[in-house]
């Protein structure tokens, strides 16, 4: 898949067909890697395709503002889809460069998995559907399904739904919900008052690097609310209170927008279940709407338009 | 000192062309509401950013109340529309994280429904009142109880 990677990408910017390459390159700390953004054909050959490939990168054609031949996994697909519906990105300045993708492995469930740290381990394999782990000299094996993200374990389109170029065959979905949507079931059980200690223990984490809407391809606004000072609506500086009501606001905004990519809660330094947050959202838009992101090109973003029968039974 | 008994401090979001001017109805037509209600004129519910509703809270008040015109009768044709499914959202994600569904109602409420207004607000405010004080974002590190 990498090679014909490479004779694309390579074709497109020698053909002029694109002005930029946006994919995967190696990354700074072992195993993960980095968006790789070149206009140099030399430097392609600095392109991977693994099973660590986790960044989204379809954010990265509207901060470009020009011709993109883009990497995209299924979910990053839904991503571009969706920016595509708002008009963010036009249809015709991108070549989408489509990986079929059976899951992206964390490296962080690993580390839990066999109790070593990222820098003891020191081969990571696939073997069928088990990983075989060299870490500090032995070997240890590892089902697939255990190491990947959990969105991953409910990916219902795992090939990219909207491609130019398909760089492999067609995977076929095997969603497991149950165990992907675990926490978001785990919280619905809780008591209201203990749901509320929970969120307000976890964002009393937030040190507000804002690395959530940094990351995530459905917070496209030119100035977000958070940097509006007339009227100040959230504090700039960080309280548990202010926190939760800025990432509250921020799961509005992106409801019906989010496809689960789960960059935000990748990207949170302190752990913050933020994926938690916004695949219920993904949930309750379903529910209410029958709406789902970056599904259709062509549909209408769902807060933009609206049905007469839509549901009003909590109104009263 | 004796001490005060508490009443519920709720704001409520009323449209300018239904609710507010059923408000006003109910209040020439001398019907009693609670005076626990602070009432701030909105041109529509579609103006009605969750913001509004979540600094509300967060600055203290027991209870917001949204009210806007009936579908079908908004003065600007949709935006009540669109308010409906951004409120469908909003109700979720409050209840998902946990904040007591008594605290925040949206209601339709017509120029001509004074009656409906004043009963309306007497049902949120004593639903408001069985919950109690607010203290969702109260810090007892910090505020003290």
């Amino acid at each position: 898949m990498e090679n014909r990677l490479k004779e694309e990408a390579g074709k497109l910017l020698k053909e002029g067909k694109v002005d930029y390459i946006v994919g995967y390159g190696k990354g700074s700390v072992k195993f993960r890697t980095s968006p790789l953004i070149t206009n140099k054909e030399e430097e392609l050959e600095n392109l991977v395709i693994n099973p660590f490939i986790a960044n989204n990168l379809s954010r990265y054609p509207i901060e470009l503002k020009a011709r993109v031949g883009i990497v995209v996994k299924g979910c990053d697909s839904r991503s571009l889809i969706s920016l595509i519906q708002d008009k963010k990105v036009n249809r015709e300045d991108v070549v989408i460069l489509g990986v079929p993708c059976e899951g992206v492995v964390d490296i962080k469930k690993i580390e839990k998995h066999i109790g070593k740290d990222i820098d003891q381990i020191e081969e990571i394999k696939r073997e069928g559907e088990n990983l075989t782990i060299q870490a500090n000299g032995s070997n240890q094996t590892l089902s697939f399904k255990d190491a990947i993200f959990d969105k991953c374990l409910g990916c219902e389109y795992p090939t990219p739904l909207e491609y130019d170029v398909l760089l492999g065959t067609e995977i076929s979905p095997k969603p497991d919900m149950e165990k992907s949507l675990m926490r978001i079931k785990e919280l619905e059980n809780m008591d209201a008052t203990d749901r509320w200690s929970y969120w307000r223990e976890e964002f009393s984490k937030c040190i507000r690097c804002y690395g959530c809407k940094n990351v995530c391809p459905a917070c496209f606004c030119e100035r977000c609310f958070i940097d509006v000072n007339i009227p100040q609506w959230v504090n700039t500086y960080a309280t548990w209170q202010d926190n939760l009501v800025f990432q509250l606001i921020r799961t509005l905004h992106v409801a019906g927008r989010c496809s689960d990519c789960g960059e935000c809660e990748r990207a949170c330094p302190v752990g913050i279940p933020l994926r938690s947050l916004q695949r219920k959202m993904v949930e309750e838009v379903k529910d209410l709407f029958d709406y789902e992101a970056g599904v259709d090109k062509d549909a209408l973003p769902v807060f933009t338009h609206y049905e007469d029968t839509d549901p009003e039974e909590f109104i009263k | 000192m004796e001490e005060t008994k508490w009443e519920p401090k709720v704001v409520g979001f009323l449209c300018h062309w239904c609710s507010y001017a059923g408000a006003d109805l109910s209040g020439s037509a001398r019907l009693e509401y609670p005076h626990n209600i602070r009432i701030i004129r909105i041109p529509c519910s579609g103006r009605v950013d969750p913001m509004f509703i979540l600094r509300a809270l967060q600055n203290g008040v027991d209870g917001v109340i949204v009210s806007g015109c009936h579908p079908g009768d908004c003065h600007y044709q949709s935006g009540n529309f669109h308010a409906r499914r951004k409120f469908a959202v909003i109700r979720r994600l409050l209840d998902y994280v946990g904040i007591e569904p008594e605290r925040v109602q949206f209601s339709w409420v017509a120029a001509s429904e004074g009656p409906k207004m004043a009963q309306v607000i007497n049902e949120f405010v004593e639903g408001v009142r069985k919950v109690g004080p607010n203290r969702l974002f109260k810090d007892e590190r910090r505020d003290g109880e």
